[in-house]
């Protein structure tokens, strides 16, 4: 089993700080393809928001706000035990970092086990556009718009949100276990948690747009 | 001189990130308290704004931009900015448009009523 402090940097870093440096760039280059990427998602639906402000509001009441608003707290919980993980494994605590890595892990699988749930329950709801969709009162063919945008939004940040699971997961069993994450080096984990954060804030975002409406 | 806890991996210690998590919780109950206050026009702004503040956050502390070289905080920057000429270019289209954003109308919304506004 290798050690942190015997991981060399690749031939073209002069050391594994600037090695560590340039990878978070790169991350953080990845992430503003992500921001965009979802942006333009949300900008479509605040367009249709404001086109039919009525008929989006009469929609989200079907949305289950118990499980997004849970989903939401699980979510910035994840978040504060990956940056307690980086913290620890830049320590030299490893087994910290272990235990705080596999917390983050299920709670991500909890969120995903809430969200295929809420999946659930909108399917008994008859609010899947194009398969199984009952326009409610006061929605209009217009409130299938906000199902749809529901849909491809929660969709897409699962997905995201499971390859995040499997960075961790990987970093976990790959990784840590062959000793090359450790406080000489870890800015791989620095990596995965700078996605995880991204994929939290994705959800802060999407919540107000998917849960909020129309509820007053 | 650095303003607020050392949040760098080596030196970071547990408690300035639980009360981060603590705050943003706060700030999300305070997100939902909005949707139930009958502020009409004013709770998506409000919601929105406050998420604002939770993604200034996140940013900050969790992902580490503060104490981060000035590069990263461009490349952090810079997808919001890249956003903001989709946002912007996109909108010159629906602000030209008559007839946007629609008028409510017995029918239901009408993109054509502006057109027969006095």
């Amino acid at each position: 089993m290798t050690n942190s402090s015997s991981v060399a940097p690749e031939i073209q870093f002069a050391n594994l700080e600037q090695q560590g440096d340039t990878a978070q760039l790169g991350i953080w280059v990845f992430l503003v393809n992500e921001t965009i990427f979802f942006g333009a998602l949300i900008f479509t639906y605040f367009v249709y928001r404001i086109s039919y402000p009525q008929e989006f509001a009469a929609a989200a009441k079907d949305a289950v706000l118990w499980c997004g608003s849970v989903n939401l707290a699980i979510l910035l919980t994840s978040s504060l035990t990956m940056v307690l993980a980086i913290n620890a494994g830049a320590q030299g605590r490893r087994q910290e970092m272990v235990t705080l890595l596999i917390v983050t892990a299920a709670l991500g699988c909890a969120f995903l086990l809430i969200k295929g749930y809420e999946y659930y329950l909108d399917f008994q709801d008859h609010v899947v556009p194009v398969v199984d969709f009952a326009t409610k009162p006061g929605e209009g063919s217009a409130g299938e718009l906000f199902w749809i945008f529901y849909w491809v939004a929660t969709g897409l940040h699962a997905i995201h949100l499971m390859i995040g699971i499997a960075l961790v997961l990987y970093m976990l069993l790959w990784r840590i276990r062959r000793g090359e994450i450790g406080s000489a080096y870890y800015a791989p984990l620095e990596v995965v948690g700078i996605y995880w954060s991204f994929v939290d804030v994705v959800w802060l975002f999407l919540y107000p747009c998917i849960y909020l409406v129309g509820r007053s | 001189m650095s303003i607020g806890p050392d949040i760098h991996p080596k030196r970071a210690r547990a408690a300035p990130f639980v009360i981060i998590w603590a705050i943003l919780l706060v700030l999300a109950s305070f997100k939902v308290l909005t949707a139930f206050l009958g502020m009409g026009v004013w709770a998506p702004i409000a919601q929105f704004g406050i998420v604002a503040i939770q993604a200034s956050i996140v940013f900050t502390f969790f992902m580490r931009l503060k104490g981060s070289p000035s590069l990263k905080w461009v490349f952090a920057v810079s997808g919001f900015f890249w956003l903001s000429f989709l946002y912007g270019l996109s909108m010159t289209d629906y602000a030209d448009r008559q007839g946007w954003p629609p008028i409510y109308t017995s029918d239901g919304p009408s993109f054509q009523a502006h057109q027969n506004q006095p």
